[in-house]
């Protein structure tokens, strides 16, 4: 497949899909689809030469024959063949090539939360949304976020309205069993004012062919509330994720984003976060744990537009074989983003020759009251602390073995959710064995 | 000679770092129960020879022989050092973020059990034999949940070295400038640990630069190490000399025994 026949997949699964909206044609959610279509058209998909993109080359992802999936799929699914978290009571929500699947989802009835589809009513009946809706994730500003933009068919709305009692998981998964499939999950979380939530998304891919999913979760965290989303790509060496997500943080609300990359051919995770009211806080959290020919290529930007705003970043890679990684850590101090406290950090360990990272922190700062800083550390582990362990009677490859894991688990240790926790530090446990 | 083996025996040891050779030909007998105190000046080969006592790697063997409980010591990795008893206090223990200390060790001492071949600690023996052995340092359990050494102020370092020392019960401990940036209560703690863990049958070299340390930890035989080799040897009265008259004394009655 070439780029021309992946264009032509697009367009083609766009016309199905736009045969099929019958009266709703003239909706806004057919209208952003068509608007977006269009913003495709213009930016068509990033090569190597495009700065965003310069060490993580899609074309090669492309080869596939990625049919767009326009419906739900038809045969069941063995609900154990999808990954879950163990030891985790969780809420569920399941879709499957971006289409929600209520008999394998379990959803949370209580008045504290609205899980629905989105649809033109929901957004004539919900004036937060409807104002919201595609505008935290703009697609003319991103030719993956257009991409689902234009075929997303299921977009949910987690409209948090209180305390959420546990975590809601939301589980995307590819099926791939009868050919090679793009899918396009779509996720708008809104937390009202004081609400709290927990919401972990984890990608799957089922069946042989090759699997690529293009997600866009928007979020928006309204004043006084606390938003903690955790991503996991912990999927097969035949499935790619390209993944858009931004918040908005209103005032004195907190969101933490944290992105746990553990396999797959290609990840790409974008995440914004912009802290738009004084008082907001974002923490941004990713761990990547790498081996083979894998990429992960984590693109953050930290938004500083309102004055008193915290942020604090720390992400850790570990690379094996031949895996690449990529971060790019960008932090912006608007003008009147006075007294702003930001924090950036990013450290990574090269296991192996092959291995590789490529690192890029930019701080671009208007504001002249500001705390800020940055830094990055590439190499391997410390020899003196390997020379501390081996005295201590513990073997070379033993000593290896724990300094990477807790390299890697400190992460994670910012995260307050115990079990979900827990299942983090067995997953990047699991990476590094 | 007593009928007994040797703890250490080293012989006309020569070693250095990058070419640059540091000891000279040391030799050295520890006996079972005996402390012995290495003094000297900065630059002397003090930590040089601490360092290769445990195997650190980058430090080179020219020349001579160390024998550890009858065994070759330099064709031994630092681990397997460890698991036939010898225990290296460091002057400047690692921080190691993300590693409680209490998981450090039990990876320590269950690798070192294993090396011996025992079974590895069950949980709760591990806990209890833990707490009974921080009570020789006055070491408070919150130590045990956090990162090992992060964090830990100078005199915390030390104290947890020692309890290292209590739960893994080395033959041979050396201590390497162990008094070092501590104040008197923590030099005084970290010493009655030290004397605590005595016994007939383990040894113990204390490595200092300075006096103050052997009025709490005695020490039978002091060496004073200048310029690669051991220059003097005594009792426990020479070191008050040295404090005494200073480092020169030493240096000048040097070429006279040589």
């Amino acid at each position: 497949m070439s780029l021309e026949r992946f264009n032509e997949q697009i367009r083609s699964a766009f016309a199905t899909l736009e045969q099929r909206v019958n009266g709703s044609a003239n909706g806004p959610l057919h209208g952003s689809r068509r608007a977006a279509m269009d913003a495709f058209s213009k930016q068509g998909i990033p090569t190597i030469r495009h700065e965003e993109w310069k060490y993580t080359n899609v074309l090669p992802l492309l080869a596939a024959d990625l049919k767009p999936s326009t419906e739900p799929a038809g045969d069941s699914i063995d609900a154990s063949a999808i990954g879950v978290l163990p030891n985790v009571d969780a809420w569920r929500l399941v879709l499957v090539n971006g289409f929600l699947q209520p008999t394998m989802s379990v959803l949370p009835t209580g008045p504290e939360i609205t899980i629905a589809p989105i649809t033109d009513e929901l957004l004539a009946a919900n004036g937060r949304v409807s104002a919201l809706f595609g505008t935290i994730t703009p697609a003319n500003a991103h030719p993956f976020v257009a991409v689902n933009t234009a075929l997303t068919q299921h977009a949910m709305l987690i409209h948090v309205h209180g305390v959420l009692d546990k975590p809601l998981h939301v589980v995307c998964v590819g099926d791939a069993r009868h050919g090679d499939v793009l899918h396009t999950p779509r996720v708008f979380v809104l937390a009202d004012p004081m609400a709290r939530a927990t919401i972990v998304e984890s990608h799957h891919t089922i069946g042989d062919h090759q699997s690529l999913d293009v997600t866009v979760v928007e979020l928006s965290a309204e004043a006084q509330s606390a938003l903690r989303y955790i991503k996991i790509v912990n999927d097969v060496d035949h499935a790619s994720h390209i993944g858009s997500m931004a918040a908005i943080v209103a005032r004195d609300a907190r969101a933490t984003c944290a992105t746990i990359v553990t396999g797959g051919r290609l990840v790409r995770n974008d995440l914004a976060v912009r802290l738009t009211e004084p008082g907001a806080e974002g923490y941004l959290y990713g761990v990547s744990v790498l081996d083979g020919t894998s990429v992960a290529d984590n693109h953050t930007v930290v938004d500083h537009i309102a004055p008193h705003c915290h942020s604090e970043e720390l992400y850790k890679g570990v690379y094996d074989g031949k895996s690449v990684g990529v971060f790019n850590g960008k932090i912006f101090v608007r003008e009147d983003a006075q007294k702003t406290t930001a924090y950036q950090s990013n450290h990574a360990l090269l296991l192996s020759d092959a291995a590789q990272i490529n690192a890029k922190p930019q701080l671009e700062i208007w504001a002249d009251d500001v705390k800020c800083s940055h830094g990055a550390t590439t190499g391997q582990l410390d020899d003196d602390a390997l020379f501390y362990l081996r005295a201590r009677g513990v073997s070379e490859a033993e000593a290896r073995t724990l300094l990477t894991h807790a390299f890697a688990a400190e992460v994670l240790d910012h995260l307050d959710d115990d079990a979900v926790r827990d299942h983090l530090v067995a997953l990047v446990d699991e990476a590094l064995a | 000679m007593s009928t007994m083996q040797p703890i250490l025996t080293i012989d006309n040891l020569h070693a250095g770092i990058e070419g640059r050779e540091i000891l000279k030909g040391i030799s050295l007998t520890v006996n079972p129960g005996e402390i012995h105190a290495i003094m000297g000046p900065n630059g002397s080969g003090k930590s040089t020879l601490a360092s290769v006592l445990a195997g650190r790697e980058d430090y080179e063997v020219s020349g001579g022989s160390v024998t550890f409980m009858g065994k070759d010591l330099l064709d031994m990795a630092p681990e397997e050092r460890a698991g036939e008893g010898m225990f290296l206090a460091f002057q400047y223990p690692v921080e190691i973020p993300g590693v409680s200390t209490a998981n450090f060790l039990k990876t320590s001492v269950n690798a070192v059990r294993k090396y011996r071949g025992q079974e590895p600690l069950e949980a709760a023996a591990f806990l209890s034999l833990m707490r009974e052995k921080m009570k020789l340092v006055e070491m408070d359990q919150s130590f045990l949940s956090r990162s090992l050494n992060e964090g830990f102020s100078g005199g915390e370092k030390k104290r947890n070295e020692v309890f290292q020392m209590a739960m893994l019960e080395p033959t041979l401990s050396v201590l390497d400038e162990t008094d070092s940036g501590l104040d008197i209560d923590a030099l005084r703690i970290v010493a009655s640990g030290v004397n605590a863990l005595r016994s007939p049958s383990n040894a113990t070299i204390v490595i200092t630069h300075y006096q103050r340390l052997l009025d709490y930890i005695v020490p039978d035989f002091v060496h004073v190490l200048v310029n690669g080799r051991i220059a003097m040897s005594g009792g426990k009265e020479l070191a008050l000399e040295l404090e005494a008259k200073g480092y020169d004394w030493v240096k000048n009655t040097e070429p006279a025994e040589a």
